[in-house]
């Protein structure tokens, strides 16, 4: 540190603490450019399976009573090519790009959690194997990519093909989670010293937005999963209508996920965009702020839109009115985006590039798509194109308009950061044309085969209902398409060959990625830049060189350590210093032993879950294992005159508000599970006259009074960190504590009833069952902190993990409370008539 | 506190939204008759007052910035959603 080394010297001792070894030990990887890389050549790959289900989809419609694929395989072939595109496609697709792209955008050197990072891609590669091997051995899921109950319960579906979805897209959902949690917190906490909240670049607002959305928007998914796996399963009744279920509650946990989904994947690419439209007309973004409401506001309003997709189900005029208004005015955020971007265009200089076509190609299907949306968003329209091959135009002039040509400017935008070389041009402009014409001879004919009647998902239809030219026009469309992302295929792979190599910044682009070396190296940046203005106004070219030389934070290789710094949240100021773990097989293991337990679950082989779902645990606990600190060190130097102390001596770090988000998307999942509860108790038919839910009082109150005294134990050993005998007291006392609830559960469950019988006692099992789990998930964390006390890991200052303890007993403590109250409230003779 | 100010006037939207929808089906559930309908409109004004009051510009003197900016205006939008959204409650059939 006291001799400065030349860059290229800073970049070998630097390259040798980042990088990834070669041969086996790139499975160890968890550094987030590779992951990010992995993520998306992922989704590519699943993009392109799904591409080619579909033209299966469309051979078999070309012509009318065609024998092509049977009814069967048709089902299963549709239902996989909404589901690959949907959940193995474009969400990872994104979270692999923001997984790449952030961190240098944001100028830190990885994101918060690298091993999650991993974890996250493991559970997705196994995931997404599961569906498609399942495909490829015939019972892939088949009753669409929505799983409407009951044809996808049990009687209807007596295969594993439901179970196949249900697990495999949970499986694969356990990414997504672990990405949205990453991101948050990274955006957050790790952006480099002076980027306040309002010198952040678009990109990383709309990938906050996104970030706080899958946070809220995938747990009710997820629990609905969960039920109606645990209907097909064991027969617990939630969707089974003669037992008091309600087939309309799958469809209101889907679609409250669905709805905010198709906007989980379209502000990503809206941030593309916003990245992209500036640097091309060569002026800064119209309407920063303006834009920030609008993110802001259509998140909200997408939660707000769910039940138009469940228009017909026979729901009252108020509440479809609720739904009506609030899908119409989702389309003014959007429209303020977009004309943020025309006024961009149209009060700079643009010049027109491969990126831009794309863009000129979101603006005209997207347009469209939106304007469609608003024609679905209104009661009647929607009643007569509901469920219409209208609906299915509609939705993919959204999501390719929304999602697959912003993807395509910006891999014609960022992928000459990945390979260093750039674009030959020959193929891109007849892929462009190939794609454009292809996908609206495609889809803008079945806007007109809805609207003459032909209901989605039919497998064939007979030739004298007036189809028949519009589909094979259809069909010639879709190959059309298939050909322009051929060639985009092609064009990449001749980029990675033949492509010119560049110094950095090819487009003259304002944001910080353009400042790494291309391709960029393993720790991102020599040293951490120090933003004085907004940070999509930046001259990468003449900043790169600065940073490689070390000029800047932490513009040193020590101690052979990871390191990378946070910040305040909202101004920016260096505030702490994070060592991050190297790399590790754990979040392989830990996968594989995820991977067991949901083959378990799918196999039938139920003595086998547990025991997958404890080697899960087992191994979680392992990665703290020689993570953190001995001693306290006190504020380190950083650079530029400043020292800071490392996180884990900080109050407010990374790990505090991963947990605490962590606990939002929980105590969602729990919100969930409660409307569900709540919803049959109302809207369910044949609760009049079953039997109330038995619950042993005592147990019931002696559980609460053992859950929240084992919430105040932790508190109150978080609050004498530097106490040895209250500490360890206190979190004895929570593990016991916790332990007796626990048990006093599970008492309740086995005195509930039946819970096969009705949903009366089914809601209530499973409720007190996710109590009692988050009884024994705040005992673990207690004896975590104690075990980690004992190592010599918390101190008055280093006390992260008594933090952790009391966040997770006072969430468990709460979720009795809420979960008894349900339970009591069920038992009261109160039925809607 | 300007993150928090941000999103607040969608947070008490969502708010409203949900306790609407619920009401909506309990009044219809457990045939609240003539009420339901003043309950409606009582919670759509109840939601309105504290929109309204974020949707006006803070002090003079307080602290500017481009994300109060940005708040101000999604609070207004959450104004305008509310009003615009749960307006039906004054005249659509609530239970039919």
């Amino acid at each position: 540190m006291s001799q400065t080394p030349s860059p290229i010297g800073l970049h070998k001792q630097l390259d040798a603490i980042w990088r990834t070894p070669p041969g086996l030990a790139r499975l160890s990887s968890v550094n987030h450019t590779i992951l990010g890389k992995r993520f998306m050549a992922l989704a590519l790959l699943f993009f392109a399976i799904g591409g080619l289900l579909s033209m299966l989809i469309r051979a078999q419609l070309a012509t009318p009573n065609s024998a092509f694929l049977g009814p069967d395989i048709y089902n299963q072939i549709f239902t996989m090519h909404g589901t690959v595109m949907m959940f193995l496609f474009a969400i990872p697709m994104f979270e692999g790009f923001a997984i790449y792209m952030l961190p240098k955008l944001l100028g830190a050197r990885d994101l918060a959690f690298p091993r999650l990072t991993a974890y996250g891609f493991w559970c997705y590669l196994f995931g997404g194997s599961i569906l498609i091997i399942a495909m490829l051995a015939g019972v892939a899921p088949n009753g669409g990519w929505f799983m409407y109950t009951p044809l996808s319960s049990k009687p209807y579906t007596p295969g594993i093909n439901a179970d196949v979805w249900l697990l495999g897209i949970t499986f694969v959902e356990i990414s997504a989670v672990t990405a949205a949690i990453e991101l948050f917190v990274t955006i957050l906490k790790m952006r480099a010293p002076g980027m306040a909240l309002t010198r952040m670049p678009l990109f990383a607002w709309y990938m906050l937005v996104t970030a706080g959305m899958m946070i809220i928007g995938f747990p009710p998914l997820i629990l609905g999963s969960i039920l109606l796996e645990m209907e097909r399963a064991f027969h617990l009744p939630f969707f089974d209508p003669t037992r008091g279920g309600d087939p309309l509650l799958w469809q209101h946990l889907f679609w409250l996920f669905g709805h905010p989904e198709v906007y989980i994947i379209f502000l990503p690419a809206a941030g593309a965009l916003s990245t992209i439209i500036p640097v091309f007309a060569q002026r800064p973004i119209l309407g920063y702020r303006a834009i920030i409401a609008a993110i802001v506001a259509m998140a909200f309003l997408s939660f707000g839109l769910w039940v138009h997709h469940m228009f017909t189900v026979g729901i009252p005029h108020l509440a479809l009115a609720f739904f009506s208004a609030a899908s119409a005015l989702v389309a003014i955020p959007t429209a303020v985006q977009i004309f943020a971007w025309i006024g961009t265009l149209a009060s700079g200089k643009p010049r027109w590039d491969i990126p831009m076509l794309y863009v000129f190609g979101f603006f005209a299907v997207f347009v469209c798509g939106g304007l469609t949306g608003v024609m679905l968003a209104m009661v009647p329209f929607n009643t007569q194109a509901h469920d219409s091959y209208f609906v299915v135009a509609h939705l993919h002039y959204v999501l390719v308009g929304g999602f697959v040509f912003p993807m395509l400017a910006a891999i014609y935008y960022w992928l000459p950061h990945i390979s260093g070389r750039q674009s030959l041009y020959r193929l891109s402009i007849p892929a462009f044309w190939l794609i454009l014409i292809g996908f609206n001879l495609t889809f803008f004919l079945m806007h007109l085969t809805g609207l003459m009647g032909m209901p989605r998902r039919i497998s064939t239809y007979p030739s004298n209902w007036g189809w028949d030219w519009l589909n094979l026009l259809s069909s010639v469309g879709g190959f059309i398409l298939t050909m322009g992302f051929a060639l985009v295929l092609a064009d990449m792979v001749l980029q990675f060959r033949f492509g010119a190599r560049f110094r950095r910044d090819p487009w003259q682009a304002g944001t910080l990625e353009w400042a790494t070396a291309t391709p960029p190296p393993s720790y991102n940046f020599a040293a951490i830049p120090h933003m004085d203005t907004r940070a999509d106004q930046l001259r990468p070219a003449r900043i790169g060189p600065t940073l490689a030389g070390g000029d800047g934070y932490l513009g040193f290789a020590r101690n052979g350590e990871q390191e990378t710094l946070a910040v305040d949240m909202m101004s920016g100021d260096a505030e702490q210093l994070i060592v991050l773990p190297r790399r590790s097989y754990l979040p392989l293991w830990t996968a594989m032993a995820t991977a067991s337990f949901f083959l378990a679950l799918l196999f039938k082989l139920y003595w086998l879950a547990p025991f997958g779902a404890l080697a899960t645990l087992v191994l979680f606990l392992c990665w703290p294992i020689g993570l953190g600190s001995k001693s306290d060190r006190g504020p380190i130097d950083i650079g530029r005159g400043l020292a800071v102390p490392p996180d884990v001596e900080a109050p407010d770090n990374v790990t505090v508000l991963a947990n605490r988000t962590a606990l939002v998307m929980n105590g969602t999942l729990f919100a969930s599970l409660l409307f569900g509860g709540l919803f049959l108790l109302v809207v369910a038919p044949n609760w009049q006259g079953s039997s109330a839910p038995t619950l042993p009082l005592w147990a019931g109150a002696l559980a609460v009074v053992a859950s929240l005294s084992a919430a105040g134990a932790s508190a109150m050993a978080a609050r004498r960190p530097g106490s040895v005998l209250p500490l360890r007291a206190g979190l004895v006392a929570a593990i016991a504590l916790q332990v007796l609830a626990l048990t006093l559960l599970a008492l309740s469950m086995g005195a509930l009833g039946d819970p096969t019988g009705h949903a009366r006692q089914a809601v209530p099992f499973v409720t007190l069952g996710y109590a009692a789990l988050h009884c024994g998930l705040g005992a673990i964390m207690a004896a975590h902190a104690l075990w980690r006390h004992a190592q010599g890991y918390v101190s008055a200052r280093r006390r992260t993990e008594l933090v952790l303890a009391r966040l997770w007993n006072g969430y468990a403590g709460g979720v009795v409370v809420l979960a008894l109250g349900l339970v009591a409230l069920l038992g009261l003779n109160g039925v809607a008539p | 506190m300007p993150l928090v100010r941000l999103v607040a006037g969608f947070v008490i939207w969502s708010a409203g939204f949900v306790v609407l929808y619920a009401v909506q089906a309990l009044g219809c559930a457990y045939g609240w008759g003539d009420w339901h309908r003043p309950v409606l409109i009582g919670l759509y004004l109840l939601a309105l007052a504290p929109l309204s009051w974020l949707a006006i510009p803070a002090r003079a003197g307080a602290e500017e910035g481009p994300l109060h900016f940005a708040a101000l205006w999604a609070n207004r939008a959450a104004l305008l959603a509310a009003v615009l959204i749960f307006m039906p409650v004054t005249f659509a059939s609530l239970c039919v």
